[in-house]
């Protein structure tokens, strides 16, 4: 006798439940996320627990979106660089550049500029000039990323602090400033813009030729420059890209802070690189998109806001972070490709 | 040589067919160095000056208040008609200590320092390089302890601001501003954990606390005298605190980030800050409302004192080892900022540089650094 229960079931109905369910496994277990996803939850479990389900709550959801979308604005921009098998140091140096040219240009205390929302390309296209030249350095000079990148920090810093002479521009009735601070739906509306610009260059990297160039080389430069990919030409895009997303970043900021000064670039660099690696960005190259880097910021913002929530001694949290830093690049470096470490 | 015109290097060596490979290449650093120092070396330096140079050496431009000093040391040296060197360390002691001995070496030893070391251990190498070069030099804010000016001829003074009185001054303000005066709850934001202002005023905050038993410390964090920090911290601490009746921090520019977060959590002017240092924006908050008080260093009296000492010790007008110890190493209080006195302070200090009065250089002193 058959089983009646069974054969009422729809049977395309059950097929298409497992099919589906077989595919999410799949395609979480390739997505490159499922650990990040895991590190996420079990964060936000443990501080969850510790505070009593404060950490839950409403507000500090918010605080956290609202915390982690400019680190996640510039680790998207790192991160290309690092899926090239390349470093960007010059994010403090842009991002102090970029603010004193906010500062100089918009509605401020000190002079009669206000170009209004033209702040927004101005800002995005002093950052990519900047980028653009640490890919030129990169590929025509023959220039290791790591000094090139470290080297345009510095003049830009020093730029930015001669510019502004160390004074700090407030500024005054920001036309962003409503659009910064807001909120859509209690979703913070940085966390969106944050969001937007994620899914677009994690659609351009999955979608377009230039995204397959950028995984190609970072693989392998010197088989895919055989291959006919354009390696300079790309190298150069990323770093350009880059930093346009540093000179967003930077405008976000001092809109946020409602003043310009040069060391509001200072402190951005670690938490960008350690978004990055806690993302599962191979440091290595290769490996890695939009969405590691994405997540990775959001996991460093979490876990900054719980051990502030949970009242961890001052001294321990900047160890905490370190150790979170190395614990990651164990786990995602592809040691294939190092001969030997140094 | 068919191998080496198909290198990549910018440079090739056809351009150069004179020099081998390597020479031609270091020949191009050289000349690029030269060519560097060429361009950043002032002119006014190639001419042999026979006044002695006012040098000052500091952390950094992009501070306000760092940037006064170099304000304070040109309205001294127009004053006196010397010529003013300021030297960055950039948070780099080993620049720091570089630099020094290279102005000791372009000014042929004609010259008198004011110090903001880098860090407080830099001062013995420092004193040990100008100390034989016989160059007179005041140093502020950063000394070990256990390192005595008065062991070392050359070393007129070593002056400090009150920190801990600052701490205490504006922790004392900011009760006044509660619901109930002596009664509530206070988050702090701390500088640097390992600089020594950071702690002395964070003793200041604890002195006022033991004072009032009424008022509770119920978290603080190291926002590392950074501003987006201290925004970010105040945030996080804001939702696990809610209920706070005011925010201690250790310096103007962190008051500033939670100024911000107080704003966006709605509790601006009614929650009210503290800060230390004197920066524009602070004087502002206080007339708005938002902030209760601060403690201004002034930075430019701080560089015109340093280099009068030095400079009247190099003519032989000030005694150096006939002071007392109390005058070679003390403490001079800072300006108290706050709600009525705030437009006076910026008129003074701020919009006007005051004309000091540097005939009697311990006319400030409060305490001697033991």
């Amino acid at each position: 006798m058959p089983n009646t229960v069974t054969s009422m079931l729809p049977h395309r109905s059950t097929s298409w439940l497992s099919t589906s369910a077989t595919k999410g496994r799949k395609w979480f277990q390739r997505s490159g996320i499922s650990g990040q996803l895991l590190a996420l939850i079990i964060v936000m479990g443990i501080f969850t627990i510790g505070t009593r389900g404060k950490y839950l709550s409403l507000v500090n959801l918010q605080v956290i979106l609202s915390l982690a979308a400019i680190p996640a604005i510039i680790a998207i921009g790192l991160h290309q660089v690092v899926v090239l098998g390349a470093i960007d140091l010059s994010v403090e140096g842009v991002v102090a550049f970029c603010v004193v040219i906010v500062g100089f240009l918009a509605h401020n205390k000190f002079n009669a500029n206000d170009v209004g929302l033209w702040i927004i390309p101005i800002t995005a296209g002093v950052g990519g000039g900047a980028g653009v030249i640490n890919g030129l350095l990169n590929t025509k000079l023959k220039i290791p990323s790591f000094i090139s990148t470290l080297g345009m920090s510095w003049v830009l810093w020093g730029l930015a602090v001669f510019v502004s002479k160390g004074q700090t521009i407030p500024l005054l009735n920001n036309p962003l400033r409503a659009v910064v601070n807001g909120y859509v739906l209690g979703i913070p509306n940085l966390a969106i813009i944050a969001f937007l610009i994620f899914a677009i260059i994690q659609l351009v990297q999955d979608r377009t030729r230039f995204g397959r160039y950028l995984y190609a080389i970072g693989g392998d430069e010197v088989l895919s420059a055989q291959a006919g990919v354009k390696v300079h030409q790309t190298k150069i895009f990323v770093f350009g890209i880059a930093g346009v997303l540093y000179g967003l970043a930077a405008l976000f900021l001092a809109v946020k802070l409602d003043s310009a000064q040069a060391i509001t670039g200072n402190n951005l660099l670690f938490p960008a690189v350690t978004a990055v690696a806690v993302g599962g960005v191979a440091l290595t190259g290769g490996i890695g998109g939009a969405k590691n880097a994405a997540l990775g910021a959001l996991i460093v913002t979490a876990l900054n806001d719980g051990l502030i929530l949970l009242d961890v001694n001052p001294y321990a949290q900047q160890a905490v972070n370190g150790a979170v830093l190395v614990v990651a690049v164990a786990l995602t470096i592809d040691r294939k490709k190092l001969g030997f470490i140094k | 040589m068919k191998q080496r015109s198909r290198s990549r290097s910018p440079f090739p060596a056809r351009h150069f067919p004179n020099l081998p490979g390597i020479a031609h290449q270091s020949f191009l650093m050289l000349a690029g160095i030269l060519a560097c120092v060429f361009v950043t070396y002032p002119a006014k330096s190639v001419a042999a000056d026979a006044s002695t140079t006012l040098a000052i050496s500091i952390r950094t431009l992009s501070n306000p208040y760092q940037a006064n000093y170099k304000v304070g040391a040109e309205a001294y040296g127009k004053s006196v008609g010397l010529p003013v060197d300021v030297l960055t360390t950039e948070a780099n002691s080993e620049k720091g200590l570089t630099d020094i001995k290279s102005e000791v070496a372009r000014r042929a030893g004609n010259v008198v320092f004011f110090i903001d070391p880098n860090q407080a251990t830099d001062v013995v190498a420092i004193a040990k390089v100008l100390e034989q070069a016989k160059v007179y030099f005041v140093t502020w804010w950063n000394k070990p302890a256990d390192v005595k000016v008065w062991d070392y001829p050359h070393w007129v003074a070593h002056v400090s601001f009150d920190g801990v009185a600052a701490g205490y001054y504006t922790a004392n303000e900011l009760f006044k501003t509660f619901k109930t005066p002596g009664q509530g709850k206070i988050i702090a934001l701390q500088g640097l954990l390992a600089n020594t202002p950071a702690q002395e005023r964070f003793q200041g905050l604890q002195k006022a606390l033991g004072e009032n038993k009424g008022i509770q410390l119920v978290q603080w964090e190291a926002a590392d005298w950074d501003r987006t920090k201290a925004y970010n911290d105040t945030k996080a601490m804001l939702v696990a605190h809610p209920d706070i009746d005011g925010v201690w921090c250790a310096n103007d520019d962190m008051a500033m980030g939670a100024i911000q977060a107080l704003n966006e959590a709605g509790l601006a002017k009614k929650v009210l800050v503290t800060g230390t240092d004197g920066i524009p924006e602070m004087f502002d908050a206080i007339k708005n409302g938002l902030a209760a008080a601060t403690v201004m260093n002034d930075a430019k009296y701080q560089a015109g004192l340093g280099l009068a000492m030095a400079l009247s010790a190099k003519q032989g007008k000030l005694d150096v080892a006939g002071q007392p110890q109390k005058y070679r190493q003390f403490e001079i209080p800072a300006v108290n900022v706050d709600r009525q006195n705030v437009e006076q302070v910026v008129h003074d200090y701020i919009d006007n540089t005051p004309q000091y009065d540097f005939s009697n250089f311990y006319a400030r002193w409060s305490v001697a650094i033991p």
